[in-house]
């Protein structure tokens, strides 16, 4: 309770002054971002996500650093092949249940009724939440590769050190992308369970589902590699890999030849190609979010 | 000062001769294909270096002093051209710079520079239209060929740096051929930017030390038999080395380094014969070794021993076609492929051990209970998904992902798709063979990577700190239960 007292004197600072609406817009999302941001470096599942993320990535990098032999030789091998793989499974996860069960629990417990008879705005919650929320995952993400490259390092990998920061933002982008995948569940779901239950089946949906019914369609109906391309862009685990692979070595070629035809095919318009899907996976889930978080009744 | 007047007179008078030599000859001469044996330097051309070749009795040494030479030479009797304090030759763009007709030519320390870019008129640093010519110490830079033996028998060129043009890599030039030329010795050279380094029809010719890099083929064979390969570095490259219809081939103790793209290949076989690939380290390429029909009789096997094939999209890629290939005591490190066979083949024709030796695989998952550095399982290869590539390669395109490996997981676990095995290798090896080549490559530094690890956790610690400094006040909040794994579990 003295916390919410704490943060209303805050509040009351941008009520004073509605001249500078914008600045004051900015300083309420910060105020809430950096309340959820604290709520959620405490909060179980993030040092639960943070440790196993962590540590699924040291074993990977060390399992390949040390089992190539000694050779002294590394190319973009199964260290990086191992760490995206991580990627793909742990952030989404992470990111989308994270965003469902922000909005969704708060309702459920009359906190967001609460939180909204302060002075801020609907969309100040839900953009200061998210923002809050996109830090938790920063630092996650930072944390677990960081202690990657560290490891690599230090068994003497030479896998080159850009390929791992371009890893790690590339992994940040695909977590706001689900992050606000999560936080249109979260506005849309009545109960928190069904926010999360839905977060999980979507994330089984695009790690498993997407793939494997591309791929059967692939096999099944022949698919051409333009057709292939273009379908694979929809996912924006997809767009992650090959956006991740295509900054390292950036003939693509190790993805076969759907990926050699796109960069026969776009060149150096494949970043900007593949920029914009994950712009849209962004910009799009949060903003129909926004939308409905600021029509829904709240209970 | 009479010389440099006669040297800018000469120089003057050349150029315009060129030129008009030029603009009178080209409408006819752009039919007109090359005629092999025949020369193609033209008559016109007559500098400094030229009237001092055609003053020096035969078998005598010239020496050229420093300075730039806009000429056009051909050398007709048997001499040693040297230059001294690195003078250049420059073909101003055009047409071919030095002719060879002579046999036992030497011509060491130029610089040579700036032919034409006729691929038609195949345009040429030096042309060596005989035998026993050594051209050596040399750099080449900006031209289409570089140097072109023709039926030159017995030469060697040694110690050469040869640049090719920066153009597209359809329309660049070899930067070394030789065309029906036994017996040559290329030794030391650099190629770099150009488009082959190439052998027509050429026996008995030996390639040792030579670095290629950035070219479309780092060497190439056609119909070239009994040729020793040893020691070369070729990399990044379309395709490191492709040898294509030769037979009695040796390849030693090379380096094949991140040759990719679409054909990008590690060493291309193809129907070649006869060969042996032995303490070779084949690494980061798309393809590590890419074998089509060869051995393409039955006279020997395709000998691989001792290799370190690593870190290639796929290691070894056969075409159904080949068979007979035998490989022993190579090492197979963390090729995400790491043998393919395309389409419908099989790779029953070709073994992967032989009597008590195999390979040393890093995905082999048995292990070694007596210690006799074998292991007591057989290595049999079959993964679904490799499989599927190899049929379907599109499928590559879903390479590390989680649906992959929940793919592979089911081929594990349901013996209905387990696919049949690709391959087995009755003893593998427990540990990777040490090779000579791998000795010397410098060990990678890692300070890079560990500055990036270090910065990484920084920002991952000071968003933590962010969040612990802003609410150190906030006690009660902790408690709160906003967060559904507090909830829930």
């Amino acid at each position: 309770m003295s916390a919410l007292t704490g943060s209303t004197t805050r509040l009351d600072g941008a009520v004073r002054t509605p001249a500078f609406a914008p600045p004051g817009m900015v300083r309420n999302i910060m105020t809430v971002a950096v309340r959820e941001l604290r709520d959620a470096v405490r909060a179980r599942w993030f040092v639960l996500y943070t440790l196993a993320f962590a540590v699924l990535g040291l074993g990977i990098s060390y399992v390949s650093a040390v089992g190539a032999g000694g050779v002294g030789l590394s190319g973009f091998g199964r260290t990086a092949a191992g760490l995206i793989n991580l990627v793909l499974l742990v952030v989404p996860l992470m990111a989308l249940t994270a965003g469902a069960g922000s909005i969704a629990s708060d309702r459920e417990r009359g906190m967001l009724a609460y939180l909204l008879a302060q002075p801020v705005s609907r969309t100040e919650v839900l953009l200061g939440k998210y923002v809050g929320l996109a830090g938790a995952l920063l630092a996650c993400i930072c944390l677990g590769l960081g202690a990657c490259a560290s490891v690599l390092a230090w068994k003497g990998d030479a896998t080159h050190p850009a390929s791992l920061v371009w890893l790690a933002a590339m992994s940040f982008l695909l977590a706001l992308g689900m992050l606000g995948t999560g936080m249109l569940l979260s506005v849309m779901a009545r109960k928190a369970s069904v926010a999360t239950g839905t977060a999980v089946f979507l994330w089984l949906c695009l790690v498993f589902v997407t793939d494997l019914g591309l791929m059967a369609g692939t096999m099944a109906f022949h698919l051409r590699i333009e057709e292939l391309f273009a379908l694979s862009l929809a996912s924006p685990l997809q767009v992650f890999k090959m956006w991740s692979l295509h900054a390292v070595d950036s003939s693509l070629d190790v993805l076969g030849p759907a990926a050699l035809y796109a960069v026969e095919e776009h060149g150096g318009s494949l970043h900007l190609i593949f920029a914009a899907c994950m712009t849209a996976w962004i910009v799009v889930p949060l903003g129909c979010a926004a939308v409905i978080f600021s029509r829904r009744r709240i209970t | 000062m009479n010389r440099i007047t006669a040297i800018l007179l000469a120089g003057a008078s050349v150029a315009i001769c060129v030129a008009g030599v030029r603009a009178s000859a080209q409408p006819a001469e752009s039919h007109e294909a090359p005629v092999l044996g025949v020369s193609s330097l033209g008559d016109a051309a007559m500098g400094e270096i030229g009237r001092r070749i055609a003053s020096a009795p035969k078998g005598s040494t010239v020496e050229i002093g420093p300075g730039v030479y806009r000429e056009r030479i051909r050398i007709d009797r048997a001499l040693t051209l040297v230059g001294t304090g690195s003078p250049v030759i420059d073909g101003e763009g055009s047409g071919d710079i030095i002719e060879i007709t002579a046999p036992g030519v030497t011509i060491r320390g130029f610089t040579i520079r700036n032919t034409g870019i006729s691929l038609d008129k195949e345009n040429v640093a030096i042309r060596v239209l005989a035998a026993r010519a050594t051209i050596e110490n040399n750099v080449l830079d900006d031209v289409l060929f570089g140097i072109d033996l023709r039926e030159a028998p017995d030469s060697v060129v040694r110690n050469n740096r040869i640049g090719g043009k920066e153009l597209d890599i359809a329309r660049r030039g070899d930067g070394l051929r030789l065309w029906r030329s036994d017996n040559v010795l290329v030794e030391g050279n650099h190629f770099h930017d150009g488009r082959d380094a190439i052998l027509w029809y050429s026996k008995g010719v030996v390639v040792r030390g030579n670095s290629a890099i950035d070219c479309r083929y780092g060497l190439h064979l056609m119909f070239s038999d009994d040729v020793r390969i040893e020691g070369n570095e070729l990399a990044r490259n379309s395709v490191g080395l492709y040898l294509m219809y030769s037979t009695g081939v040796e390849i030693i103790g090379n380096r094949f380094l991140q040759n990719r793209g679409p054909s990008g290949y590690g060493i291309g076989l193809k129907e070649t014969d006869r060969f042996t690939v032995r303490d070779n380290v084949i690494a980061a390429n798309r393809v590590g070794v890419y074998i089509d029909g060869s051995p393409f009789t039955t006279a020997q096997p395709g000998l691989f021993t001792r290799n370190t094939v690593a870190y290639n999209d796929i290691g070894f890629a056969f075409l159904p076609s080949a068979r007979g290939n035998e490989l022993t005591e190579n090492n197979f490190i963390d090729n995400i492929d790491q043998v393919s066979v395309s389409g419908r083949g099989d790779l029953s024709a070709n073994r992967f051990w032989s009597g008590d030796i195999g390979n040393y695989w890093s995905d082999y998952t048995g292990y070694d209970q007596n210690e006799d550095g074998i292991g007591d399982f057989v290595h049999e290869s079959q993964t679904l998904f490799e499989n599927m590539m190899d049929k379907e390669p599109k499928l590559r395109l879903f390479l590390f992902s989680p649906a992959q490996q929940a793919i592979e997981f089911v081929g594990r676990v349901l013996p209905a798709v387990r696919p049949e095995p690709k391959f087995t290798d009755e003893v593998p090896l427990m540990a990777p063979v040490e090779i000579d080549a791998m000795r010397r490559m410098g060990a990678a530094s890692s300070r890079a990577l560990g500055g990036a690890g270090v910065g990484l956790l920084g920002l991952g610690m000071s968003v933590l700190a962010l969040a612990r400094g802003s609410g150190g006040d906030r006690g009660p909040r902790r408690r709160s239960g906003r967060n559904m794994a507090e909830q829930g579990s």
